[in-house]
Parts: C-alpha cells; sequence; structure tokens
C-alpha cells in the first residue's frame, strides 16, 4: 500500500471512566504515518482502554480521534478495521476450532463470497479464494507457521498462537497494526523473531504500535515511546531518551 | 401406505424447518424461538394469496417468501442488539405477538377458524394430489432447503457466521460487518421456514394458529439440539427421530392425547438429557457453548 | 360502579399474580445469572398439590397453602441439585441451562396434563361470593388476599434481602459470583436455598391463582410469561423493579381492554417486553446487562 503521509492516527481529549475510574483522561496523541511506537505503563494506566476506544470497541465519554481527515470517533469496530487499523487482543482472540490458514483466510479484505447472491451461485468466487489462500500463506510464511496451516488453530502453542493472530493483521491488508502484548508469554528464543518481523513490517511502511511490559523489547525496535499511567501519557519520545528519566522508572515501581 | 408416506412428507417439512433452524441456530449462534411464527408466515401469506386471488402454487410460496423476508428484518435488526439468552427472549416476544396476530386479526385470519379450502398445488400443469406426488414436491423442496443451507455454509459468507458463533468481536476486528452477517442468515432461515409452510398449507388444505406456536418453535428447537446443531445431517435426523418415534406410539393404541402428552416428555426429557450430557446432539458439532 | 376503575382493580389483581410469581423467578435469575424456565412447573406443581388437599383430602385452603409451598420448594431445590448444579459444575453457559430448563418446563407440564387431564379444575370453597365493592369497583375476597400477600411477601422478602446475614450472602452472590466467593460465601448453597425460596413463592402464588380462577397443567407457561417480562421490565437485581413490572404488566393487559378488543392482551404484554428489551433492557430499576468484555 502507498505510504500517504497524511493519513496519521491521532486523537485529542479522550477520557473514558467506568463506575468511578478514571480509565482514561483527556489523552492527546498523534502517531507517525509508519514506523513502530510502543505504549509502556504500569497495570492499570489505559493502555489497553486506549487501544479498544481507537479501535472502536469502547466509546470514549469525551474527544474524538482521527485518520487523517476521516473522524473514527462514532465509527462501529468493522469498520474502523475496514479502513486499515488491524489490532490483537489481550486475550488472544482466535477460532479455535479451524485450522490456522482459515483464520487467516477469514481476515482477508474485499470478499465476493462473503455477500449472498455470490455465496449461493459462486460466480467467481472460487477464483479469488484461490488468490486469498496464496496471500493467507504468504503471511503464515512470513510468522513462520507455513508447516502448520492445516493445524487446528486450538492445538498450536501459546507463541504460534500469537504469530496467528500477527499473520490474521497483515492478512487484512492494514496499514496500522495495533497490537496488545505481542511477546509477552511468548517463549524467550520466540521474541527476537516477532522483533525481526515487526521491523520488517516498518519497512513495508506499516505503522506498528505495540502495547507491552517488555521493556527490552521495546529498547530494541522502537522508534517513540510513550508511557502512560492513571490514564494520562506521561511522557513521550526516543528509547533512550523516555526510558532513562527518574519519573517514568518511579511511576513503574510506585 | 398413505399414512407411510404422509409421515415421509411431514418429516420433510419438518426437516426444512430443522435445517433451516440450524443455519441460525447452529452455524450463527442465534437460538431464535420464532421460527414458528415464520412458519405460519409461509402458511397463511400462501393460504390467503391462493384462496382470495386463485394465483397459481408457484406464486403463491414467492408470496410467503416475500413477507416472511420483510418481517424477518422487523424482528431481527431490533433483536439482534442483544446477546446470547436474551436475543432468545427477545425473538420469543415476536414469537408471541405473531401468534396473537394469527389468532386475533379474525378480518385477515379467521383467527381461531382457519382458512379451508386451500387449493393442492399446481405447478406448470402438474397437478400434486397424491400423497406419492406430494412426496416428490416435498422432496424437491428439502433438497433446494439443503442446496441453499449447503452453499451458504461452505462458503466464505459461512466462514463468518461461524467466527461470529464462536467470537464475534474477533469477527469485528477483522473488519465483518456481524449485523449484516447476522440478519441476513436470519431471513434466510425465515425465508426457508416460510417455505415449508407454503408446502405445508397446501398439503393439509386447512391451517390454523394452532399449528404456529410458541411450542411448535420448541418442537424444532429439540429437533436441532437432539439431531445435532451446526451439521447438514443433525437436523436431518432429529427431524426424522422426532416426526417419527411418536408416530410409533400411536400403533401401541394409545388415545391421541395421551400420544401427544407422550410425544412432548420425550422431547422434553431428550433437551434436558443432551442439554446435560451432550449438547452437540447426536450427531452435531455445536454445543452452544464457546 | 365505575367501569374504569373495574379495569384498574382487574389490573392491579392481575399485576400482583405476575409480580409474585417474578418475584420467586427474578430472585433465582439474580443469584444464579440465568433464565429458570422451568419456575413454570415448579408453579404448577405447587397449585395442583393445593387441588389434591383439598379436594382429595378436605383440607382447608388455608392448610393446604404451606404445604403447596413446601411442594413447590422441594421440586425447586430438586431441580438444582439434580439438573442445574451438575452443568453449572461443567460450566455450562446461561443458554444451554434455558434450553434444559425449558425441556423441564415441557417435562411436568405434559405429566401434570397425563395425571390430570387439561380440563380446568378449581380449589374454590362453596358459593362464589360476590365480592366487595371498592371506589367503584367489584373486588373479591381473594382478589383482596392476593393483594395484601403481594404487599407483606415483597416487604418480608426485601427485608430479608436487605437486613439478614443470609439475604447478603445472596446479594453478594447475584452482583459478583467470584467476589463472593473470595469472601468464603459457599455459592452452591446459597443457590440452592434460593432455590427454596423462590419455589415457595411460586407455589404461594400458583395456590391464590387456582383459587382465583382455576388450573390448568399450562398454568404454569402463562405465569412464566408475565414473569420474564415483569423481571425484563424491572430490572435484574431489584425487588422493587419487579413488583413494579409485575403491575405495570397487569395493568397494561387490563387497560388494553378499555381500548382494544380484549384478545390483543397477551400481544401487549409482550409487545412491552420488546420496548424494554430495545430501550431499557436493564428495565426500570435493574443494573446493566452484562456487556461482551473486550
Amino acid at each position: 500500500m502507498t505510504n500517504d503521509g497524511e493519513l496519521k492516527l491521532r486523537c485529542e481529549g479522550l477520557s473514558k471512566s467506568f463506575d468511578g475510574t478514571h480509565a482514561l483522561q483527556d489523552v492527546r496523541l498523534e502517531l507517525p504515518s509508519s514506523g513502530i511506537v510502543a505504549i509502556i505503563g504500569p497495570n492499570g494506566a489505559g493502555k489497553t482502554t486506549l487501544l479498544n476506544v481507537l479501535t472502536g470497541f469502547l466509546r470514549a465519554d469525551t474527544g474524538r480521534f482521527f485518520l487523517g481527515q476521516i473522524e473514527l470517533t462514532r465509527l462501529q469496530p468493522h469498520k474502523i478495521a475496514q479502513l486499515g487499523i488491524a489490532r490483537t487482543f489481550q486475550d488472544l482472540r482466535l477460532i479455535s476450532q479451524v485450522s490456522a490458514l482459515e483464520n487467516v483466510l477469514l481476515a482477508r479484505p474485499n470478499q465476493k463470497g462473503e455477500h449472498l447472491l455470490p455465496a449461493l451461485f459462486r460466480f467467481g468466487v472460487a477464483q479469488q479464494e484461490v488468490e486469498n489462500h496464496k496471500e493467507a500463506m504468504r503471511w503464515l510464511r512470513f510468522v513462520g507457521l507455513e508447516e502448520k496451516a492445516d493445524e487446528v488453530a486450538g492445538e498450536l502453542s501459546y507463541g504460534q498462537q500469537k504469530l496467528l493472530t500477527l499473520a490474521c493483521c497483515l492478512a487484512s491488508e492494514a496499514r496500522i497494526l495495533l497490537l496488545d502484548e505481542p511477546v509477552s508469554g511468548v517463549h524467550p528464543k520466540t521474541i527476537p523473531e516477532i522483533l525481526s518481523m515487526l521491523r520488517q513490517l516498518r519497512e513495508q511502511d506499516r505503522l506498528v504500535v505495540f502495547i507491552e511490559h517488555d521493556i527490552a523489547a521495546v529498547r530494541q525496535v522502537a522508534d517513540v515511546v510513550i508511557v502512560m499511567d492513571e490514564g494520562r501519557i506521561i511522557s513521550r519520545g526516543r528509547p533512550s531518551e523516555v526510558l532513562e528519566r527518574p519519573e517514568i522508572i518511579e511511576a513503574y515501581v510506585t | 401406505m398413505d399414512y407411510f408416506l404422509h409421515i415421509l412428507v411431514l418429516a420433510m417439512v419438518y426437516t426444512i424447518l430443522a435445517m433451516s433452524l440450524d443455519l441460525l441456530a447452529g452455524r450463527t449462534g442465534l437460538l431464535s424461538i420464532a421460527h414458528a411464527a415464520f412458519y405460519g408466515l409461509g402458511a397463511y401469506t400462501s393460504a390467503l394469496v391462493a384462496v382470495h386471488f386463485g394465483v397459481p402454487f408457484v406464486v403463491s410460496v414467492f408470496a410467503g417468501i416475500v413477507v416472511a423476508a420483510l418481517i424477518s428484518f422487523i424482528v431481527s435488526l431490533p433483536s439482534l442488539r442483544l446477546h446470547d439468552d436474551y436475543f432468545v427472549i427477545a425473538t420469543f416476544g415476536f414469537q408471541m405477538i405473531l401468534f396473537s396476530i394469527f389468532n386475533n386479526w379474525m378480518d385477515l385470519t379467521r383467527g381461531p377458524l382457519g382458512i379451508p379450502g386451500i387449493p393442492q398445488p399446481v405447478i406448470f400443469g402438474w397437478k400434486v394430489d397424491t400423497h406419492l406426488e406430494f412426496l416428490e414436491l416435498a422432496a424437491m423442496f428439502t433438497c433446494f432447503a439443503y442446496f441453499v443451507v449447503w452453499r451458504i455454509t461452505s462458503s466464505p459468507f459461512g466462514r463468518v457466521l461461524h467466527a461470529i458463533r464462536e467470537d464475534e468481536v474477533f469477527a469485528k476486528a477483522l473488519g465483518k460487518n456481524t449485523l449484516y452477517f447476522k440478519a441476513t442468515a436470519f431471513a434466510v432461515g425465515a425465508v426457508l421456514a416460510a417455505m415449508a409452510g407454503s408446502l405445508y398449507a397446501h398439503y393439509i388444505t386447512y391451517i390454523d394458529p394452532t399449528s404456529f406456536t410458541v411450542m411448535e418453535s420448541i418442537l424444532v428447537i429439540s429437533m436441532v439440539i437432539i439431531g445435532g446443531a451446526g451439521s447438514l445431517w443433525g437436523p436431518l435426523v432429529g427431524a426424522v427421530v422426532l416426526v417419527t418415534l411418536p408416530e410409533a406410539l400411536r400403533f401401541v393404541g394409545l388415545p391421541s392425547s395421551v400420544a401427544a402428552n407422550l410425544r412432548q416428555i420425550f422431547y422434553g426429557s431428550l433437551l434436558v438429557i443432551m442439554m446435560m450430557f451432550r449438547p452437540r446432539g447426536l450427531v452435531g458439532s455445536y454445543g452452544f457453548s464457546k | 360502579m365505575i367501569p374504569e376503575m373495574q379495569y384498574v382493580v382487574n389490573g392491579i389483581n392481575a399485576g400482583a399474580t405476575y409480580a409474585l410469581v417474578a418475584l420467586g423467578f427474578g430472585l433465582i435469575f439474580h443469584v444464579c445469572g440465568f433464565f429458570h424456565f422451568a419456575h413454570g412447573g415448579v408453579y404448577a406443581l405447587g397449585a395442583y398439590a393445593a387441588y389434591i388437599l383439598t379436594h382429595e383430602l378436605g383440607w382447608s385452603i388455608w392448610a393446604a397453602m404451606p404445604c403447596a409451598m413446601l411442594v413447590s420448594s422441594i421440586a425447586g431445590g430438586a431441580i438444582d441439585v439434580v439438573v442445574y448444579c451438575p452443568m453449572q459444575r461443567r460450566r455450562a453457559t446461561p443458554l444451554v441451562i434455558l434450553i434444559a430448563s425449558l425441556g423441564l418446563l415441557i417435562v411436568i407440564q405434559n405429566c401434570l396434563s397425563l395425571g390430570f387431564g387439561d380440563d380446568t379444575k378449581s380449589i374454590s370453597e362453596g358459593t362464589v361470593s360476590e365480592g366487595y365493592l371498592f371506589l367503584g369497583a367489584r373486588i373479591t375476597p381473594i382478589q383482596v388476599a392476593t393483594i395484601i400477600s403481594l404487599v407483606m411477601v415483597f416487604g418480608a422478602v426485601g427485608c430479608f434481602l436487605h437486613f439478614s446475614g443470609f439475604g447478603r450472602k445472596m446479594r453478594a452472590v447475584g452482583n459478583d459470583p467470584e467476589l463472593a466467593c473470595v469472601f468464603g460465601v459457599d455459592s452452591e448453597s446459597v443457590v440452592f436455598l434460593t432455590f427454596a425460596l423462590g419455589s415457595a413463592l411460586a407455589g404461594l402464588a400458583a395456590v391464590l391463582a387456582a383459587w382465583d380462577t382455576g388450573l390448568t397443567p399450562v398454568m404454569g407457561f402463562k405465569a412464566l410469561l408475565g414473569a420474564v417480562v415483569a423481571v425484563i421490565v424491572g430490572g435484574r437485581g431489584s425487588i422493587l423493579g419487579i413488583m413494579l413490572g409485575g403491575l405495570l404488566i397487569g395493568m397494561a393487559q387490563h387497560l388494553v381492554v378499555w381500548k382494544l378488543p380484549s384478545q390483543w392482551q397477551d400481544a401487549s404484554v409482550f409487545l412491552i417486553l420488546i420496548i424494554f428489551l430495545l430501550l431499557r433492557p436493564q428495565g426500570f430499576l435493574g443494573k446493566p446487562l452484562r456487556k461482551v468484555s473486550v
């Protein structure tokens, strides 16, 4: 996909509270159009809440957010996804009874066969399925799951399932990927592979935004680090600058 | 022999009902208690159109399809905003309202008196008036319903329905407009149920509201669950079992009211036992849980 | 005689009956989180127990009532122990339990039909009294008893839930079962006793309804429909809400008769259900429905 410098994801004044807890407080953010951005912060800082609001799964109490000139604030999650913003979930969401390949095929956009009449009469659907099959295998190869394509998703290891969700995001041809803890819980040997995948995505002019607790991983790949605490963004900048600041270290300790 | 053919025709009508409900409940995870209402909409629309306007069978079936599709959106679009057991309750409410219309709108449906004198089908010169011919017609309808359900479930559309059943949030995150998929599946189910209704109306040539009550919906649900949800054979097995086994009771010589009670006790108990020990049913693949 | 007042009185009476059935159903729904459709069966069992006691054994209604409540209570408790408990241990979802519950209701109703026949039986004693004149409308002693029971029962249950230790445990399990567990509340026994209590209330409501209008095997199903609507309209977790919900439905049913032909009574109740489900699923006073968490 071509890099349209105008299509930046940005938000202003986002606030959300639950039963008196302020999960997000007046969050203002502009993300670059490509690169790797890490969001860190202690538990309860509002990172996942921010992700849920930006992908339409939670409605903010106040504030707005945009992709370029398009306002996303009141859009349904599927509409936001169709605009090229894909995401993963903290508790791995997948269709566990079908194969890895089926999961990735599901992610493919603009499928004719997903409409009723083509499903019944199948004009051109078979051909598109063949193309989608090729694309799906390409992304499974990218994440290193080519061998496991026909295995039932529920029987893959935790790390493999995480890679599968990444493959799904990529197969959807999203330019912006919002990943919720892509390396946590994964075997330490697999982490460098995942990080190298993220770097390749940057080279493909995509924007990867990920939430993580693993600071070493953040140091290795992120161009920009955003630190959140108690629903606010308290710092932002290059990893080398941000991660040394005393108040950041303190936010993690307290 | 005629009696045996009659049972087979009924088994086919119920197979269509069970298969179309399975598309909703077994494949998409939408357990609707309103299925009997759509069965009734097809039957009543066909009956009224045939009796008052003398239209051919094909037209009366088509009329039933159109009415069922329209009403299905009125029911589904509000109800689909609710999930799981609340969705079930909403469809339950619509079933009771639609039944009330069948039973009380005397000017249109003649209420409890029913509509007699529905003409037997004539399809491009073929007069369907023997049991054997009805069996052939019913078989055609059943094959059609089977074809529709098979095509849908084996297509990318069906892939999304399955995803909605298992994890609707995941489907939405992948850009699928899940409301569109659910409403469309609901409409297809309603249309197939209406076709079963049209077939039934022209076969028995008399209909009244008692064939389209909430208990009828529950009977169809039982067929899907006992046979097995989420499979192409399950609803067929369930329909055949629940139509034929109680008929066997008749041969034992029990009075028909007792047989009716025993039949309901039979499938009521099976529902409990299945849900406790084998929610997937006899040959199904979906147990209504995640 | 003011006809409009008659509708109001009839409406309140019908509403009181719905509210009593809904109370038991609503308690179980709040504490356990699923729709216990078999409540309708437990209800009918209580009515038929009272019938046997008064008709076959010649007991008075006032003696039969507590026994009927006991029968219902035992039936409800048994259903919990034999069916629901094992299912919940196997982590069955509310939908699966709803289906099983529906199956139980069908079995109970048909057994009653086999045992007693489908005709309407009655348990009233002697002649039908003309009733008292109240603000221009006729109200029979049975109807008075129903309304008084409503107020007393709701008052008692409300106090019990808010002021007694067990009542607090019930509310805790209903609001947050996992947290209650952490605090050492034995939810299985709380649930069992909730079933016993809720079912006893169903028995009471059944006897009053049977006394007023007679009994049939399908009376439980009809009462259940009203209970479901009342609980959704009133809101999960609110006793006052359920009472208001029941009264609203009763009133709506009878006021409908004022303006529309009486056969639309039932449809109007379900229309109210649909409206609430769509516009205010948490009912008048209930908590918001569980949403799908992300």
